[in-house]
């Protein structure tokens, strides 16, 4: 049990540093490079399945049998109060993290095989996945915060490094550095909060905060000046860093950009597993949100408007990624405010289903991408159910999934969440249900507005492209499918256990919840017109979508010209990035080159070393010139010498 | 310490003297001989050199090689007065150290009349 | 009456046998001089052979004739430890660059016996000023070791370079032997005695009062005459241009040989009769040495040519040995030894790669001339990095030991300033010296020079690189000589 967590975690590891060891060498030709691309596929996927087929046992193993626990592999770092080890804790929840991402890992590392078939870097690329997996990994079985934090800083890494992963592309190396400069903004918080949890339990193990967290729940904290509460101040700063990696409203910018990556990696980072992990860590730090109903409420009131808000911008969205990213943000949202609203596990549920049919939605995405010779934009697309089906039918199960249509995966998860929401019966509950039943309108419509623009109507691509136009290779194929399983039934066969009647059974103290915090029992009792709503405006969703780019395809335009603000504001995203450039980006750009130019080059370098210089080279002409060649001029020093010598010496003796 | 510079006051005087006689003796010159310069008074001196000229100009170093060498014998013979007078006191190492510097003065004296420093040409 | 009595002459056996083979040297060689080029040519060679010879032989006798503290001449020389470990230094000095001159002076053509004898009678003037114990003493090896290097200096007559450094070595040699004189007559004429131990008694005796001003201004004369031998700023002047003017393996001999025996006697008149006066003399010794060592650093930059570029360089390493004499202890004068042995070898070793520079018919002395020389002859750029860290004290080297005991002296005695000084100039310096092995290793190279170098030029480059390189690993016997040495003075 122990050795098998383990390998899960580590051999993503082993075959990142294989295939990295792979990437450093130049290959002399074509078929060399094409061995040594095959090698590097062969030594990233072969682990990635096998973590994928072990983290299968494994989660029979806690789920039936109970095993769980915490395997600690070595002391990390033992300094006074602060104890710190490397340790993989192991219960239901991480379990289920696990057992996602690692299967979702697998199954995107093959698809990555036909789709990343052109590239010269395959080794590199293949290295980064498995690096990636093992963080992501690591960061689910933290046992500690610290170790917590080390898999978090490790997934932005890589996700820094797959984003730019096009690295002569300008805009790809751009959107790398807003994903990781904002992500730092979110990750200063995460840190300040691990701080604040030291100074409050002097600890950052999880199961001894969890042991005191009751003792210490009125405690408070004195923050500037003003006194806190303290368990809100820690679950405040521990969210602003789930804000950042989960980009949620505010921090959420960087997110669309991030698809100038490939789009696999679009796929596993930045919809299935990474950007999940701020409700990861929600859920698993529950026993301290619990404590604090402002934190809950912030939670709530963040997760459902990023729901409805980023759910806007999908709809006017044009670049078939960027529609699914902003669909992501807004998924993201809804998995928040379920924990906000205490119904941790149905945000958990979510987070699972989701992972599935937005891979698949990605995946197909970048089957068409590759259909279409690289061409992302939706209005260029059209009429392609025909010329490559299977990817239509997967696109087709991903976004009934998406869109909350019963059976599919995404029906339970997102229904279980709105009526938690209801049940909740507060306020912020209220607004996080209408919220969400709004956004789930608006799933709907863009889900099908993209649906309709790449696979029916007439084609708008030109000649050339239409020509080369294929259905994707048998390896992409296959995670295709896999993937359309698992967003047809993931939530049907989850439901009872996750958030049903089992749910008790199943989750046992990996999730804390409060027994005033009713609202996921009460969920299941929630009047019926509630419980048709979502699945109502759904469907309502996908005719408006139809009406509009089947029935009447000239109302958009109508509509854009109409209300050309709305649209403006929309299409401009909510002038997110305007107002951050304005407000952050620009001044932050004048004060460094002010200390640039001014405080380092001017002064520092200036008096520094430039000025040390050139004082050097000065003072060495002027020493030269001494030397002029001249007889007397040597003797007159000479004497001078002698002279000086003599009266500092009787002035120093009068003195 | 008056007592020891106290001996040395005949050197003072002795300065005294010398630069007051060659101040008269140049002085002097001046004023009571008469200024008359006639062909023969003018013409070069048996060394070459004119008679008024530029202290500068230059000459053949030749001049300076047998000066200085024969300053050279001429401090040896200098320094042969007070050995002389004095060689009954300092006994046998006074003469034999005497010896020996004669002897190297004489190496000195072998090699430059061997190398030609004594022939004009 | 003593003046008739035989003097000790044991202890001066060394230099009487050089003076002696030095005047049978002139007379063998004058007498050889019949016949044409060829036969000088010749004769030269041999007798640089015998001149060699002679100075090991000597320095045989000098460790044979060795042994605790003796005085000869009426207390006018006197031989002990400190005296050998700088004869020594002097000697071997003196024998590298006879060896290195032969090749040299064929090739310019001015390949003459007279050299070896004027660098035998020069040696011995060292080696009587490093044994000298009286002003007098001090003045006449001064004086013999002086007209030497003059004529040594301007031994390439016919090149102007040559003759107006011999010129300006000359009349500023004379003015500062002036000065050293009239400083000498000022002692002699407040204190009354010209021999050294005599002078300690005195300013021992009257030790609490404040000595005459007429010493110290005495004592600052002395101090400017051993300045201008040392070639210690603000007295520096004339060393570039005799370095640059006299024939190659003539400035190595420059370079070490009289510098060491010069700071030898600084030190020990010094810290021996005027030693009771340290705090009197102090100022004036960091002086010179903060002016040396900041001259040394800063004008060496600009220099183009390599052997300008040295003589500043001699000038900053007087002004780190001075620390030493600044700091007036044991450990500073030990130091000051460990030093001058390592500066020997450092120096003779670059001088050996300067005279290594050849291309074609010319003899090369730009310091651009060195560009890529590690493609084109690896050893000599291997052997002239080596000397170029050494003397920017680029640790394990050697250069880097002998700054380490002098500022390590320094900070014992709380000279701080002076410590820091001396460090903030080797950081200046180390540019020049890493700057030649930057052009000798990473510039487009230029034409390659001759090859061979010649095996004298290779055999004193591997003698010296390997002391250089692996003082670290043995370095006790030198450590300990100049322990035992300093020893002697206090």
């Amino acid at each position: 049990m122990a050795g098998m967590i383990v390998t899960t975690v580590f051999l993503p590891l082993i075959g990142a540093v294989m295939a990295g060891v792979l990437a450093f060498f130049a290959a002399a030709d074509k078929a060399t490079q094409g061995r040594l691309d095959r090698w590097s596929q062969w030594l990233t996927c072969g682990p990635m399945i096998g973590s994928a087929l072990l983290a299968l046992f494994i989660f029979r193993d806690v789920v039936a049998q109970d095993n769980v626990g915490t395997v600690e592999l070595f002391t990390w770092i033992d300094s006074g109060a602060l104890e710190v080890s490397w340790a993989l804790k192991l219960d239901t929840l991480s379990a289920v993290m696990v057992l996602t991402v690692s299967v979702v890992s697998a199954l995107i590392h093959v698809y990555s095989i036909g789709y990343m078939r052109h590239d010269p870097s395959i080794p590199r690329f293949m290295s980064y996945l498995n690096l990636f997996t093992f963080f992501m990994l690591m960061l689910v079985t933290a046992d500690n915060l610290v170790q917590l934090y080390f898999g978090w800083e490790g997934v932005g890494l890589c996700s820094y490094l797959l984003i730019g992963f096009w690295y002569d592309r300008p805009s790809a190396n751009a959107a790398a550095i807003k994903a990781f400069v904002v992500n730092r903004v979110g990750d200063f918080g995460f840190a300040l909060g691990i701080f604040a949890t030291f100074l409050l339990f002097q600890s950052v193990h999880l199961e001894t905060i969890f042991a005191e967290v009751q003792g210490k729940a009125d405690a408070t904290f004195n923050v500037f000046g003003g006194e806190f509460h303290a368990l809100t101040v820690i679950c405040l700063l521990l969210f602003v860093g789930a804000m950042g990696k989960s980009a949620q409203l505010g921090l959420h910018t960087w997110l669309p950009d991030a698809m100038e990556g490939p789009t696999p990696v679009s796929a596993l980072i930045h919809a299935a597993t990474m950007v999940t992990a701020g409700i990861f860590m929600v859920a698993r730090m529950s026993p301290l949100f619990e404590y604090s109903e402002t934190a809950l409420a912030a939670v709530t009131v963040v997760g459902a408007s990023t729901a409805i808000v980023t759910a806007t911008i999908a709809c006017v969205q044009n670049d078939i990624k960027r529609v699914i990213a902003y669909s992501t943000c807004s998924q993201l949202g809804y998995m928040l405010f379920a924990c906000g609203v205490s119904a941790y596990s149905a945000g958990i549920f979510h987070l699972m289903t989701h992972a599935y049919f937005k891979a698949l939605l990605f995946l197909g995405a970048g089957s068409v991408i590759h259909a279409m010779s690289d061409e992302q934009d939706m209005r260029k697309m059209g009429g392609l159910r025909k010329m490559i089906p299977v990817t239509y039918a997967v696109m087709w199960a991903g976004s009934l999934a998406l869109a909350g249509i019963w059976p599919f995966a995404g029906f339970y998860s997102k229904d279980i969440i709105l009526e938690a929401a209801y049940a909740a019966r507060s306020g912020v509950g209220g607004y996080a249900f209408w919220m969400g039943v709004a956004a789930a309108f608006l799933t709907a419509f863009y889900t099908w507005r993209l649906l309709l623009m790449t696979f029916h109507g007439a084609p708008r691509a030109d000649e050339t492209v239409l020509a080369h136009v294929h259905e994707s290779p048998k390896m992409m194929l296959l995670p295709l499918l896999l993937l359309a399983v698992g967003a047809i039934f993931a939530g049907y066969v989850g439901f009872e256990s996750f958030v049903g009647g089992e749910a008790a059974a199943f989750w046992e103290n990996s999730i804390l919840v409060l027994p005033v915090h009713k609202a996921l029992e009460n969920a299941h009792l929630v009047p019926g017109w509630v419980k048709v709503l979502p699945m109502a405006v759904g469907v309502a969703g996908i005719g408006a979508a139809y009406a509009m780019y089947m029935v009447l395809p000239g109302l958009p335009g109508v509509l854009a010209e109409r209300f050309q603000i709305l649209y403006r504001f929309l299409l401009n995203k909510w002038y997110f990035d305007d107002v951050y450039d304005f407000l952050f980006v620009r001044p932050a750009f004048y004060l460094g080159r002010n200390f640039w130019k001014t405080g380092d080059g001017t002064l520092i370098d200036g008096v520094g070393p430039d000025g040390l210089a050139a004082a050097t080279l000065g003072l060495a002409r002027r020493a030269g010139r001494l030397q002029s060649g001249y007889l007397y001029h040597y003797a007159f020093a000479m004497l001078t010498g002698v002279a000086v010598l003599i009266t500092w010496y009787l002035f120093h003796r009068a003195g | 310490m008056d007592a020891m510079l106290l001996e040395y006051l005949p050197i003072l005087i002795f300065l005294g003297l010398a630069t007051a006689i060659s101040a008269i003796a140049v002085g002097a010159s001046f004023i009571i001989a008469r200024q008359r310069p006639d062909s023969a008074k003018a013409s070069a001196y048996e060394c070459g050199f004119d008679v008024f000229d530029d202290a500068r100009g230059k000459f053949d170093v030749r001049f300076y090689l047998v000066a200085i060498l024969f300053i050279i014998f001429d401090l040896e013979v200098a320094f042969l007065f007070p050995w002389a007078i004095t060689l009954g006191k300092i006994g046998v190492f006074g003469f034999w150290s005497m010896m020996v510097f004669l002897a190297v003065l004489t190496v000195g004296f072998i090699y430059e009349w061997k190398v030609g420093a004594l022939e004009w040409e | 009456m003593p003046i008739a009595e035989v003097p000790n002459l044991i202890p001066a056996l060394p230099e009487i046998f050089m003076v002696t083979v030095a005047m049978a040297l002139l007379m063998l060689g004058v007498f050889q001089r019949e016949g044409d080029g060829a036969a000088t040519v010749q004769t030269a060679r041999w007798i640089s052979y015998l001149g060699a010879i002679t100075l090991m032989l000597a320095l045989l006798l000098l460790l044979t004739v060795a042994g605790g503290r003796l005085v000869g001449f009426s207390g006018l020389f006197v031989s002990d430890s400190f005296a050998v470990f700088f004869k020594t230094l002097v000697l071997i000095g003196a024998a590298m660059a006879i060896v290195l001159s032969p090749a040299y002076l064929e090739h310019q053509g001015i390949a003459r016996f007279e050299y070896v004898v004027l660098i035998l009678f020069a040696t011995t003037g060292m080696m009587v000023m490093i044994s000298a114990n009286d002003l007098i003493s001090l003045y006449l090896g001064l004086e013999i070791q002086s007209l030497s290097l003059y004529v040594i200096a301007a031994f390439q007559r016919d090149d102007i370079r040559s003759a107006e450094a011999g010129l300006k070595y000359f009349v500023l040699g004379a003015l500062a032997s002036g000065m050293l004189l009239y400083g000498s007559s000022l002692v002699y004429g407040f204190a009354g005695t010209t021999n050294f131990d005599a002078l300690a008694a005195v300013f021992h005796a009257g030790e609490g009062n404040a000595p005459a001003l007429g010493v110290i201004v005495g004592i600052v004369f002395i101090l400017a005459g051993m300045a201008f031998k040392v070639s210690a700023a603000p007295f520096h002047m004339w060393t570039p241009d005799v370095y640059e003017g006299a024939p190659t393996p003539f400035t190595a001999f420059f370079s070490v040989a009289p510098k060491i025996a010069a700071l030898a006697l600084l030190v020990r008149i010094m810290i021996g009769p005027f030693g009771e006066l340290v705090d009197q003399w102090r100022q004036i010794v960091m002086f010179l040495s903060i002016a040396s060592m900041v001259l040394g650093a800063f004008a060496a930059i600009n220099q183009r040519n390599i052997k300008r570029m040295m003589a500043y360089s001699s000038i900053g390493h007087v002004g780190y040995a001075l620390i030493g004499l600044a700091v007036g202890t044991e450990a500073g004068v030990q130091g000051i030894m460990v030093y001058m042995a390592i500066y020997l070898f450092m120096n003779l070793g670059a001088f050996a790669c300067i005279l290594g520079m050849r291309r074609g018919e010319r003899m090369l002395e730009n310091i651009g001339d060195l560009a890529g020389l590690s493609r084109t002859h690896p050893m000599l750029a291997l052997a002239m990095a080596i000397f170029m860290f050494s003397m920017a004290g680029i640790p394990p080297l050697a250069g880097f030991f002998g700054k380490f005991y002098i500022f390590l002296a320094a900070i014992e005695a709380e000279l701080y300033a002076l410590a820091v000084i001396g460090v903030l100039a080797s950081v200046v310096a180390a540019f020049y010296y890493l700057r030649i092995v930057k052009i000798m290793y990473f510039d487009q190279p230029a034409e390659p020079l001759n090859r061979p170098i010649g095996r004298e030029i290779a055999a004193v480059l591997l003698a010296s690189s390997l002391i250089i390189v692996f003082f670290f690993a043995y370095p006790a016997p030198i450590l300990a000589a100049a322990a035992a040495a300093s020893a002697t003075l206090f």
